[in-house]
């Protein structure tokens, strides 16, 4: 069990972005010559949900006229997807975008400059308990009552796989399709201080941003869309609290022998529930998958020593061998595979209810990062406003970080806009008041979801494991119950 | 404050003669808990309309101090005028849903004048500037304090101050000349919270209207003098909640939907084809302020009345 001591936000100190950290001084300018640019909307960091933000802003009517910055450290180019991207590599950081989250896509005009060739819908999700073998199927034809059958018309997407790097290359291509962005890539933020009251005007609200590059901005609503250790979240003094999960989650790019039980047209996602942790196996196109492995650090450091070989076998024993096997298997200093191959033999499982095996494993896509349960105490102040992972930080069990992040920057957009139509200060905290109110709530019960999700299955033994068991078969049997889980879980299909 | 009714409702009809003067006060009250019984004799009466009146009227000293007093939080979002600042996205809403219905001038093809009286702080004013289709705003109010207040806080916003779109004028309705010809006259006139302070609203109307353009509107915001509005804005906002501070509303000042109807359908020149609309809100806790048919029968309600062109 992870330790429950809540970390101070502090910790956000040890960020890699230089930053001059919160002297908020009046007189900033005073001394300066320079006045600086003036802008309606600063947006520090690229990643998908401030660029979902920028997009969403610009391709409204009602706010495509805001004067709007982006600020990225990396350079934005370099980190593109290249249109003649090889379909036998995929990169490890890949995301389960849920039918909610595609719409905002589509309404922002973003996601026709996706890749489609490499976005993986997903129609079947097979979670299971690795103590006790329960499980749960999730598919929408299941998941509504006998009375009310599944419509030709209706969808049967759950979720779609794809690569961060595609939906930040699409939402790049549609900002650069709107135009009208200010963007400063591979900037970074030397320091963010409020302004001076001056006579002729008052800045002393406002946030100034110096940038690497020499030029000054002054923000009416600065954007802190700048990551966990988010800059901006600590220049606005708001805390963040939660604490680590004394678990790394390995991620790395599968080949399977195969496109799976359903074929190419009804792919299938795959969790099983380890004491340890999840392991999760998520389609991708063709013969390939996107794993993702929580377990302990030690483990983790485990996994990623191994040869090619001996990981595609730990990859397999992990959804049917048990968590006593895996154990020792992880005590073996080699020869996993031969270790593995022998335990398989003798031990009974439903080939069609697992996924199929995997052959090889993406030279170079081995990697782990600790999981941490992070939530921002609020997410607006001042002139700021924090998005996605600034505001808040979960445990990638149900896969829902950067769909909260998505959700995040189409609530902001619509808080902005209404204040424009309005006439209000849209950097104001009464302006921004509806986008934490609607977000905040929301964020936190998907993030106390995940978490209690996380301890259950953390249990070996006891009547937990059998109680748990007991509720996920019933969940399985109920299928509009099951319609509600899967409806939330899409983003409120 | 009690409603005796009669006494005080009798005094400020007489007090129509007597020197009048609107307080830029604004205070919304909270989701009415009673059930709403009788009306209360009747405030605006059509009968004793009266054409402006030439001699200038004086603001009351202690309504000035009261309202002094609060011009440093005015913009504090948790302050005591939160309740205002929260309302004020409605006052847009319904300005935009009375100008669609002006025919011949779809609500946001043209470029707008407008003139805020009792504008306070400048919630209001300030909001109406930013908007794209606005040409300027004329903003005025009685009180130098709650001006201060608006002039310093217009410095926080560099568009406000670049665009040179938004106006202060330190002066009462009845000083500000009118205009030379109709058409010089405002788009739109504003009254948000204004007409339940002041003591003789058919004269201080009539100053009002004249700056109004044919095809203009003027719009206004108040609350009904009900029982229900008696007990929740001067007992539940004041005492209970203190939302908003006490001896901000005298309840016998009020004026009610169907009075204002009635003193425009007697005007001439005002009103016809439609160019009459109503909206009644109610604050609710945790929700914001809530549109509510009907309710401008018997609580915090918009009302518009177009000049006929």
């Amino acid at each position: 069990m992870p330790p429950r001591v809540p970390l101070a936000a502090r910790r956000a100190l040890s960020s890699t972005i230089v930053i001059r950290f919160p002297v908020r001084s009046r007189r900033w300018f005073a001394s300066s010559s320079d006045a600086p640019e003036i802008y309606d909307v600063v947006c520090v960091g690229g990643g998908p949900a401030g660029l979902s933000l920028l997009a969403g802003l610009k391709a409204s009517p009602v706010t495509n006229g805001l004067k709007v910055a982006l600020i990225e450290g990396q350079d934005l180019q370099k980190n593109r997807l290249q249109k003649d991207a090889s379909l036998e590599s995929f990169s490890n950081r890949c995301s389960s975008l849920t039918p909610a989250s595609v719409r905002n896509l589509q309404e922002i005009g973003a996601w026709t400059h996706a890749n489609a060739s490499r976005i993986q819908p997903y129609q079947e999700m097979q979670v299971w308990d690795g103590v006790s073998d329960a499980r749960i199927s999730f598919d929408w034809d299941t998941a509504r009552s006998p009375l009310t059958p599944r419509k030709p018309t209706q969808p049967t997407t759950i979720a779609y796989m794809i690569e961060n790097v595609n939906t930040v290359t699409a939402l790049l291509s549609r900002l650069e399709e709107l135009g009208g962005v200010d963007v400063f890539s591979s900037t970074k933020v030397n320091s963010i201080e409020l302004g001076a009251d001056t006579e002729k005007l008052d800045f002393s609200s406002w946030p100034i941003l110096s940038l690497s590059n020499g030029k000054t901005l002054a923000a009416r609503l600065l954007v802190g869309a700048d990551g966990a250790n988010s800059p901006v979240r600590t220049f606005a003094g708001i805390p963040s609290r939660g604490f680590d999960y004394d678990r790394h989650g390995v991620v790395a790019t599968l080949t399977l022998e195969g496109p799976g039980w359903g074929g190419l047209d009804h792919k299938i996602a795959y969790q099983r529930l380890l004491p340890t942790g999840p392991i999760a196996m998520l389609p991708l196109p063709g013969n390939k998958a996107s794993l993702v492995w929580s377990t302990t650090p030690e483990r983790a450091a485990k996994l990623k020593s191994l040869p090619p070989n001996d990981f595609a076998a730990m990859v397999n024993a992990g959804f049917r061998l048990s968590p006593t096997d895996l154990e020792y298997l992880h005590t073996l200093a080699t020869g996993q595979e031969e270790e593995i191959a022998w335990r398989a033999k003798h031990t009974p499982f439903n080939k069609r209810s697992i996924p199929v095996r995997v052959t090889d494993v993406q030279p170079g896509t081995v990697a782990s990062f600790p999981l941490r349960m992070r939530h921002a105490d609020t997410y607006t102040g001042e002139r700021v406003a924090l998005v996605g992972d600034a505001a808040h930080t979960i445990h990638p069990l149900a896969g829902q970080g950067l769909n909260q992040g998505q959700g995040d920057a189409a609530a902001l957009v619509r808080t902005i806009s209404r204040a424009v139509q309005t006439g209000q200060d849209i950097g104001s905290t009464l302006a921004l008041e509806s986008y934490n109110s609607e977000r905040y709530a929301e964020n936190n019960a998907m993030l106390g979801v995940c978490d209690k999700l996380h301890r259950l299955y953390s249990v070996e033994s006891g009547p937990v494991v059998g109680l748990r068991s007991v509720g996920l078969r019933a969940v399985n049997a109920m299928g509009p119950l099951k319609g509600f889980f899967m409806s939330r879980a899409a983003g409120g299909v | 404050m009690k409603p005796r009714n009669t006494t005080r409702a009798l005094r400020s009809i007489h007090s129509l003669t007597a020197p009048t003067r609107h307080r830029p006060r604004p205070l919304p009250y909270v989701r009415p808990t009673v059930s709403i019984s009788a009306n209360p004799a009747p405030r605006l009466s059509s009968t004793i309309s009266s054409t402006p009146d030439a001699s200038k009227s004086s603001v009351d000293p202690t309504e000035v101090s009261h309202f002094n007093a609060l011009a440093s939080s005015w913009w504090d979002p948790t302050g005591p005028s939160r309740l205002l600042h929260l309302m004020n996205p409605l006052r847009h809403d319904f300005i935009s849903r009375c100008r669609e219905t002006t025919p011949g001038s779809p609500a946001s093809s043209s470029q707008l004048r407008y003139l805020d009286i009792g504008c306070g702080g400048g919630i209001f004013a300030e909001s109406a500037a930013r908007l794209p289709h606005t040409q300027s705003v004329t903003a005025i109010d009685p009180t130098p304090e709650v001006l201060k207040i608006a002039q310093g806080h217009k410095r926080r916003d560099p568009a406000l101050m670049a665009s040179s779109k938004l106006t202060y004028l330190n002066t009462s309705i009845e000083d500000l000349p009118p205009p030379s010809s109709p058409e010089q006259a405002f788009d739109v006139v504003s009254l948000f919270e204004v007409l339940e302070h002041v003591n003789a609203p058919g004269p201080f109307l009539d100053h009002v209207i004249q700056h109004v353009k044919p095809g203009g509107w003027l719009i206004l915001s108040t609350i009904a003098r009900t029982w229900a509005s008696w007990v929740v804005t001067n007992v539940v906002a004041e005492d209970v909640l203190g939302m908003v501070p006490k001896g901000t509303h005298e309840w016998s000042k009020y004026v009610n939907e169907q009075e204002l109807r009635e003193w425009f359908r007697k005007k001439e020149g005002w009103g016809s084809n439609g160019g009459i609309k109503t909206m009644g809100v109610v604050y609710v806790p945790g929700l914001g302020w809530k549109e509510v048919p009907g309710g401008e029968g018997w609580g915090n309600y918009f009302f518009g009345v177009r000049r006929d062109r």
